[in-house]
């Protein structure tokens, strides 16, 4: 066990750095007075107040934050609803739904072009949902049906037997027992809508822009610390959003 | 009677609980995939069968695309791999208990953040004025560009998809008492046998379901070659994205992503087979 006691802690560590290395910088210049090209030049939050300024930047949050909030809250409900009726099948029909995670994300957003513009479907909001919601399917089911398999299915013939309507069992046993793992999953499809980039770039058309379409054009026109003030707002978002995660995650395994 | 008729009522009643989502499924992918293919085929809808549109991508430079695109997929599933393994390995089996959460939290972080937004802290370090290139010509040397290689591109494709390696390997590494590893170096084998024959077999489902994640993933990457290389290194997810946006030719397009998804599902299935080859040549060490 020689090599684990010396070499591997530093080799660990080097990778490490190298993963937050650019994050760093990208942090570290978020703060600088200076514009793009110049060093270091000290410390300001006068992007961070460009950045509160901008009305499109406002729209593109905007925008992300409706389509993933809409997107992850059909996907977990209808999750939720698929994982409860499969139960009286033998098939494990769940294995439809991997697909999503299983086919390059070019093609399926490819197809869905296809589709809406042959459909006439107009390019927008709705399309963009629709295929958030999609995305979110393939990452919400494996995580509730864990957790539903951990269900005591007795539970749900006492619930039947004391006279309670599938209804009134749906809502006040199963999805309590399921909470855990709805809010995972929940939190887990907003971080997927929002780190979406190809679904977006195909399905949006060209009057709806999302933040990582906004990041993207930025990129391709030029560089502004703007975008590093949002990118560093962002990074913290999915911070918060991982911290709550795993304390609920532990939660699960723990029961 | 009335049993049966129940039985019926609440089958029927499950349906209605599976009903939304699987419209959803075949309405937003299984028609669409289908549709794909349709276009690629017909002149219109489920008509006028033809092969003109599969003629016209049976080209060499498109056979160059899909295997640079091949190329930049096994690359980047190799190196996350091997760089990736020692890593899951130790934050799983060797690091002490109180910083395994946050030497997870750190694998995962990038995971979840915008991919943009890690391209951007690469772009602004690589780029004319960026960081590499100051401090370069602080030293005193000045190499130009740095974006528009291969080199960063691959470099930025390694790094984004790191983290995705990180994680089914440190799930099923996790599950491995140290006490097995103990028990064979004490019963003498190698620190090399060990991590072939007991480490590596035990995992080899966790290394599996890593490099088809990359795998998968960067085949069709589009954000990352066209933003770090530059337009003029085309791969599969440029291509088709030109197609369709500037190209407006939908059939051609339609055709090059069967024929792009055709040679990568029988890429898959030929890394499927090598892989359960070495697994067995690891065991005979």
């Amino acid at each position: 066990m020689n090599i684990s006691k010396s070499a591997l802690p530093i080799f660990v560590s080097c990778v490490y750095l190298f993963l937050y290395a650019p994050i760093f910088v990208l942090v570290l210049y978020s703060f600088n007075k200076g514009g793009f090209p110049d060093a270091w030049q000290g410390f300001s939050l006068h992007w961070y107040s460009d950045l509160f300024h901008s009305e499109e930047i406002w729209r593109a949050f905007h925008n992300s934050i409706i389509v993933a909030s809409v997107s992850s809250l059909l996907s977990v409900s209808m999750s939720v609803m698929f994982i409860h009726g499969l139960r009286r099948y033998q098939r494990d029909l769940i294995g439809i739904f991997y697909s999503n995670a299983l086919i390059p994300d070019i093609v399926l957003a490819v197809g869905m072009l296809s589709i809406f513009s042959y459909c006439m479907i107009p390019l927008g909001l709705t399309t963009l949902i629709a295929g958030h919601t999609l995305l979110g399917l393939g990452f919400a089911m494996p995580i509730i049906k864990g957790r539903y398999d951990e269900l005591d299915k007795s539970l749900i013939e006492a619930s039947f037997d004391l006279g309670a309507s599938m209804r009134y069992t749906f809502f006040h046993v199963i999805v309590p027992f399921l909470y855990p793992a709805l809010l995972v999953a929940f939190l887990l499809s907003i971080i997927i809508s929002f780190d979406d980039f190809l679904i977006s770039f195909f399905c949006s058309g060209s009057s709806v822009q999302t933040l990582s379409l906004y990041i993207f054009s930025m990129i391709r026109s030029g560089i502004s610390p703007v975008v590093n003030a949002l990118s560093t707002i962002m990074l913290i978002g999915s911070c918060l959003l991982l911290l709550i995660m795993m304390t609920f995650q532990r939660n699960l395994f723990k029961d | 009677m009335v049993q049966i008729f129940k039985n019926i009522f609440k089958s029927e009643k499950s349906f209605f609980f599976m009903a939304p989502a699987l419209a959803w499924q075949i309405s937003f992918c299984f028609l669409p995939l289908l549709f794909v293919i349709q276009l690629s085929f017909c002149t219109e809808l489920f008509q006028f069968v033809t092969l003109e549109y599969f003629a016209e991508v049976f080209k060499l430079s498109h056979f160059l695309v899909i295997f640079r695109s091949m190329l930049l997929a096994t690359v980047t599933a190799i190196s996350c791999l091997l760089v990736a393994y020692p890593v899951a390995y130790y934050v799983a089996l060797c690091a002490p208990d109180r910083m395994r959460s946050t030497l997870m939290f750190l694998a995962v972080l990038p995971f979840l953040t915008n991919l943009l937004v890690q391209v951007y802290a690469w772009f602004f370090i690589l780029e004319k004025h960026g960081v590499i290139n100051n401090f370069l010509y602080f030293v005193g040397l000045d190499v130009g560009h740095l974006l528009n290689s291969q080199f960063s591109m691959y470099l930025v494709m390694f790094h984004v998809y790191l983290p995705f390696m990180i994680m089914p390997l440190y799930s099923t590494l996790e599950k491995i008492n140290v006490r097995w590893i103990e028990a064979s170096l004490d019963l003498g084998a190698s620190y090399f046998q060990t991590i072939c024959r007991v480490v590596l077999p035990l995992s080899i489902q966790g290394v599996k379901t890593g490099f088809f994640l990359v795998y998968v993933t960067s085949f069709g990457e589009y954000a990352i070659p066209s933003l770090i290389a530059g337009q003029k290194n085309y791969f599969v997810g440029n291509l088709i994205a030109e197609y369709f946006f500037i190209g407006k030719d939908w059939h051609v397009g339609a055709a090059f992503t069967c024929l792009s998804s055709c040679v990568f599902i029988v890429s898959i299935r030929g890394y499927q087979l090598l892989l359960n080859k070495l697994v067995d040549r690891l065991q005979r060490v």
